[in-house]
């Protein structure tokens, strides 16, 4: 599904940041990636989007080289990635409906369809009771579960969640992890990087840890070594 | 594709409202800058106008003796018309001459009670000449001068040659200056509508990212700030319409006091040439909002 070959990233000022990454994630895998803050996680993230390119290497998402990848060609690619950050992202003058639905309007998709879709990512997520509030009237956990929902919109067959727990405290991080591994469930490959000790040792899933750009370690039911 | 234009729509008129003000500022200025358009053109047809009426007013007459003989007068206008920069040689005999000044001053019985207590008619026959080519007038005169015949009396050449010169050099003035008043509305069109593209940027930034997140394409990102800046330019291209032509038939009153005699008409001038002129502003004011816009919106969200 994801494969990385040979891959470095240096930004403008030329410090590397990413080294000879090599990588392949197969489809329907639950990966985590840990290492130290500044390790060069969400680099790696934004070269899955297409946000950074790399500056040597290659990266296939499918069977699609995006290592070049052109200006115009990204928005096809995020529709195929779904993507979480920490900060959460929500737009604070939109109900959590219309913040999920607003992806799919600004993609071109019929009302009929956005009205379906929707619902059926709220259902998904647990918030079917919460559509019509603000961001700022449900919790931090539900905010970041209607994230999920809008990241689920184009049924993406990847889903990148970078620190979502970052701003959780411990039971809400864990609904966010029990949310992400349902959707693994369903046969989406979820690449989630990750801070926390205790949700790396709990889930039992592969590991990938980055020190310094390297990947250090890879292991099958991996722990947090770091 | 008819849904994304109704949802940039939608998304442009927002922003359009929630940024009333600057909205209000950068379509001020872009009706300035086309009063200012406008108004050259107005000029530029006002001066057109004037060198027309005051060449038309070319009056050239050779005034022949009060007893010449019309045998004479005959050759000498067969003569005048054999020159190549002659159109026409028109005779005005003396009584055609005096019925004509009688008809002038129908309404001032002084002179024409003067004009019977003369008893004769003392108005002389004369030869009125136009011109071929007002261009040529000029070399005419010359060769009108320098023709001799001892039926002549007196030449009248009323040459405006000078005013004509002085009115052609206030239209090259008008021109010149024209341009660069053109030349720098167009700059500060281009860098108002930057502006407010970018403010309009700042305030959707998040709006902006959450977009290209999820895929949006860039078209659909592009989409509502170019429309907002068709909007502003169509929004002023109404008003100054709205605005020009009560304003036109205000002054044309007056231009027709000036130019008495004179068909001069800036209200049919500008509803004729209705679509050049507005037309064309519009269109190219909206090239170069798109432009500022494209530049802006490339800048400042990253598409
Ligand atoms: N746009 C950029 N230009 C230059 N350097 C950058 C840029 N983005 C990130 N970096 C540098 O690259 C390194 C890796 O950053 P990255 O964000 O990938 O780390 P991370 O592993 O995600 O860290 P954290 O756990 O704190 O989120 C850091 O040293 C950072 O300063
Ligand atoms: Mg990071």
């Amino acid at each position: 599904m994801i494969k990385l070959i040979n891959v470095n990233k240096a930004y403008k000022n030329k410090v590397k940041i990413l080294q000879d990454v090599n990588l392949k994630i197969n489809a329907g895998e639950f990966v985590s990636i840990v290492g130290q803050s500044g390790s060069g996680k969400t680099t790696l993230v934004k070269i899955l989007i297409g946000e950074e390119l790399v500056s040597s290497g290659q990266v296939f998402v499918g069977d699609w080289d995006i290592s070049k990848i052109g200006k115009a060609e990204v928005p096809f690619l995020r529709r195929q990635i779904g993507v979480i950050f920490q900060d959460f992202k929500l737009l604070p003058k939109k109900t959590l409906r219309e913040n999920v639905a607003f992806a799919l309007e600004v993609c071109g998709q019929k009302q009929s369809k956005i009205d379906k879709v929707v619902s059926n990512v709220m259902k998904i997520v647990g918030l079917q009771n919460k559509m019509n509030s603000y961001p700022n009237e449900v919790s931090g956990g539900e905010q970041q579960r209607a994230v999920i929902a809008r990241s689920l919109v184009h049924q993406p067959k990847i889903l990148l969640a970078d620190e979502p727990t970052g701003n959780l405290d411990a039971i809400n991080a864990n609904d966010v992890i029990d949310l992400l591994l349902k959707i693994n469930d369903f046969g989406t490959t979820v690449i989630l990087v990750t801070h926390n000790r205790e949700i790396v040792n709990r889930l039992n899933r592969r590991v990938i840890s980055i020190d310094a750009g390297k990947i250090i370690s890879d292991q099958k039911n991996g722990k947090y070594i770091i | 594709m008819m849904l994304s234009l109704l949802r940039a729509f939608k998304f442009s008129l927002q922003d359009i409202s929630r940024n009333i003000w600057l909205s209000i500022i950068t379509v001020t200025i872009l009706i300035l800058a086309m009063f200012s358009i406008n108004t050259l053109i107005l000029t530029k047809v006002i001066s057109t106008s004037a060198v027309e009426a005051i060449k038309e007013k070319v009056d050239l007459s050779l005034y022949l003796k009060t007893d010449s003989n019309e045998n004479d007068i005959f050759a000498l206008q067969l003569k005048v018309n054999a020159l190549e920069k002659v159109k026409e040689v028109q005779y005005i005999s003396k009584q055609e001459a005096l019925d004509s000044f009688r008809k002038k001053n129908e309404n001032n019985p002084e002179i024409l009670q003067a004009l019977l207590e003369l008893g004769k008619n003392p108005l002389s026959p004369s030869l009125v000449i136009s011109p071929q080519n007002p261009n040529m007038v000029p070399e005419l005169i010359e060769e009108l001068r320098a023709l001799d015949s001892n039926i002549i009396e007196s030449r009248d050449f009323n040459d405006n040659r000078i005013i004509l010169e002085k009115i052609d050099n206030i239209t090259k003035r008008i021109d010149e200056v024209g341009f660069f008043v053109i030349a720098i509305f167009i700059i500060t069109s281009l860098l108002v509508i930057y502006n407010s593209i970018k403010v309009a940027i700042y305030t959707h930034k998040k709006e902006i990212e959450i977009m290209r997140l999820v895929g949006a394409s860039n078209s659909f990102i592009y989409a509502p700030f170019l429309m907002s800046s068709f909007i502003y330019t169509f929004i002023a291209v109404i008003i100054i319409i709205l605005v020009s032509f009560p304003l036109l038939g205000i002054l044309q009153p007056y231009l027709e006091v000036f130019f008495v005699g004179y068909n001069i008409n800036v209200v049919s001038y500008f509803f004729d040439n209705f679509f050049l002129i507005f037309g064309l502003q519009f269109l190219i004011i909206s090239l170069i909002n798109v432009i500022a816009s494209y530049i802006a919106v490339r800048r400042y969200s990253r598409v």
